[in-house]
């Protein structure tokens, strides 16, 4: 298994270590619904060091990546995030990402590990001018209600001014670093983009810091599926058009990109399942595999399921026709049919993630 | 209760007799798997249960898991609070984190299990 530069970090916090496409990554360290309620109500560090990270240089860089991407790029202001997706010929989904606009001349744009040969062999085939920095760049996402306080403390200015879904470059103790205003979990958080030989550094500075503690995949699938974010590899698949795990609003249809007309073809049917967030009565959780069932017909299925520890109930997504995907409908799953109810994003709704951050949030 | 005298199954429940009725729970390997449990369903009272039906459901963050019934008897009493304070088995699954108990059970069957060392044994197989 493929070790991230803050392997070493897993121990000294009692990690339970498994195997996520191929890396050896924390599942969890204190337990799942501790770190998912740290996320929740003050603040938790990621290592997500195994994710991709491409660099795109100039006019025709961009241009090519457009050409491989549901949304715009080019359009995409200097300092703003943008989410995306690249598809196969026939629509089917290859991964997602977040792309950031660092200049007019350069972009970023982060993926995941499972697709990341894939991606990568792609972009080195059809864009010229891309450079795969996966190998040489960690990423330490801290999440969280008290993460802009914390890092503000820890000398990142930038935070004072940086909206939701905006990153910018910094230079701190004698590293290149990007942060972003993103994350995973709903929670005011950062993406710190550090170079390997700094990643060790960094997270022991946040790690020694009382209210943050670390948190590991399982955490993370928490906290994504409260909030009804998708997981590529999981949720968004091969079998899956982006029109069909819903999202259309990213979707810039007056461009070109492989698989458009296999989901125009979708789009002016109508016919079509669609992504849609299941939620349990009770603590019992719809799960990853389990048939969905309409007045005694499969209608679907889940891909993603959990017990949600913030809104203490079963949780999950699944693919259902879209004439069903109205919230109220309720469908059975499994074998033991669980009654679940279609739902409108997210289940947990008190998530601080897009709120302004005023002065007083800084402060200790 | 103390693992050494427990009897166990390759499923990792575990069984004792005590005071004639035989106490059902699952064992500190299963519960590691599981993590964190968030629901537990239990069987009704009086149901008779044969060896490897499903006698009870466990539900953690990740998984959803079965426990199945060591031998073949009656159930005669189900840990209730488990429904309140499932992570009784986290904490305690040797003891208050027990799950259900059988009365009328086969006694060849509870013989044929394996004792907390060939248990250890078969851990080492698994792992």
């Amino acid at each position: 298994m493929q070790q991230t530069p803050l392997f070493e970090q897993y121990a000294k916090h009692n990690a339970r270590v498994v195997d996520f496409h191929g890396w050896a990554l924390p599942l969890q360290f204190a337990g799942i619904i501790e770190e998912h309620k740290q996320v929740r109500t003050e603040a938790g560090i990621f290592d997500c060091s195994h994710m991709g990270e491409f660099l795109f240089t100039g006019a025709d860089a961009m241009a090519a990546l457009d050409r491989l991407v549901i949304g715009s790029m080019t359009s995409l202001a200097v300092g703003k995030c943008r989410y995306t997706a690249l598809l196969h010929e026939d629509g089917g989904i290859l991964d997602d990402g977040v792309a950031l606009r660092l200049s007019e001349e350069e972009l970023l744009l982060v993926t995941n590990a499972g697709a990341l040969d894939s991606v990568a062999a792609l972009f080195q085939q059809k864009v010229p001018g891309a450079k795969n920095l996966s190998a040489d760049l960690a990423k330490i996402d801290i999440q969280g209600p008290l993460a802009p306080r914390i890092l503000s403390e820890f000398g990142f200015e930038c935070v004072r001014s940086m909206t939701f879904w905006s990153g910018a470059q910094l230079y701190r103790k004698g590293l290149d670093l990007i942060i972003t205003r993103a994350g995973y979990t709903g929670e005011w958080g950062y993406e710190i983009f550090v170079p390997n030989e700094g990643a060790a550094d960094l997270w022991q500075e946040l790690a020694a810091h009382p209210p943050v503690k670390p948190c590991g995949l399982g955490a993370r699938d928490t906290l994504r599926m409260e909030m009804g974010y998708p997981l590529s590899g999981q949720d968004l698949t091969a079998d899956r058009t982006a029109l069909e795990a819903g999202l259309d609003r990213f979707i810039a249809w007056d461009t070109d990109f492989p698989g458009k007309a296999r989901m125009e073809a979708q789009r002016d049917s109508g016919d079509y399942q669609v992504l849609t967030l299941l939620k349990s009565a009770d603590k019992r959780a719809p799960r990853h595999g389990f048939e969905l069932v309409y007045n005694g017909e499969t209608a679907g299925v889940v891909t993603s399921g959990t017990f949600g520890p913030s809104v203490n109930c079963g949780i999950g997504l699944g693919y259902v026709p879209r004439a069903l995907a109205q919230p109220g409908v309720m469908l059975e799953a499994g074998p033991r049919k669980l009654p679940v109810q279609i739902e409108t994003p997210p289940f947990y709704k008190e998530s601080t993630g897009r709120n302004r951050i005023e002065a007083h949030h800084l402060q200790p | 209760m103390n693992p050494d005298t427990l009897k166990y199954t390759e499923d990792h429940e575990w069984i004792v007799e005590q005071r004639g009725l035989y106490v059902v729970g699952i064992t500190e390997y299963a519960v590691d798997e599981l993590g964190e449990i968030t629901f537990v369903e239990l069987p009704e009272v009086g149901r008779r249960l044969e060896r490897g039906e499903d006698a009870a459901v466990l539900e953690s963050v990740k998984a959803a898991s079965d426990v199945l019934c060591p031998v073949t008897g009656v159930v005669a009493e189900v840990n209730d609070i488990l429904e309140m304070e499932p992570d009784l088995i986290n904490r305690d699954t040797y003891g208050k984190g027990w799950i259900l108990k059988l009365k009328d059970v086969n006694v060849e069957e509870y013989e044929e299990l394996m004792d907390s060392r060939s248990y250890r044994g078969y851990l080492k197989t698994v792992e």
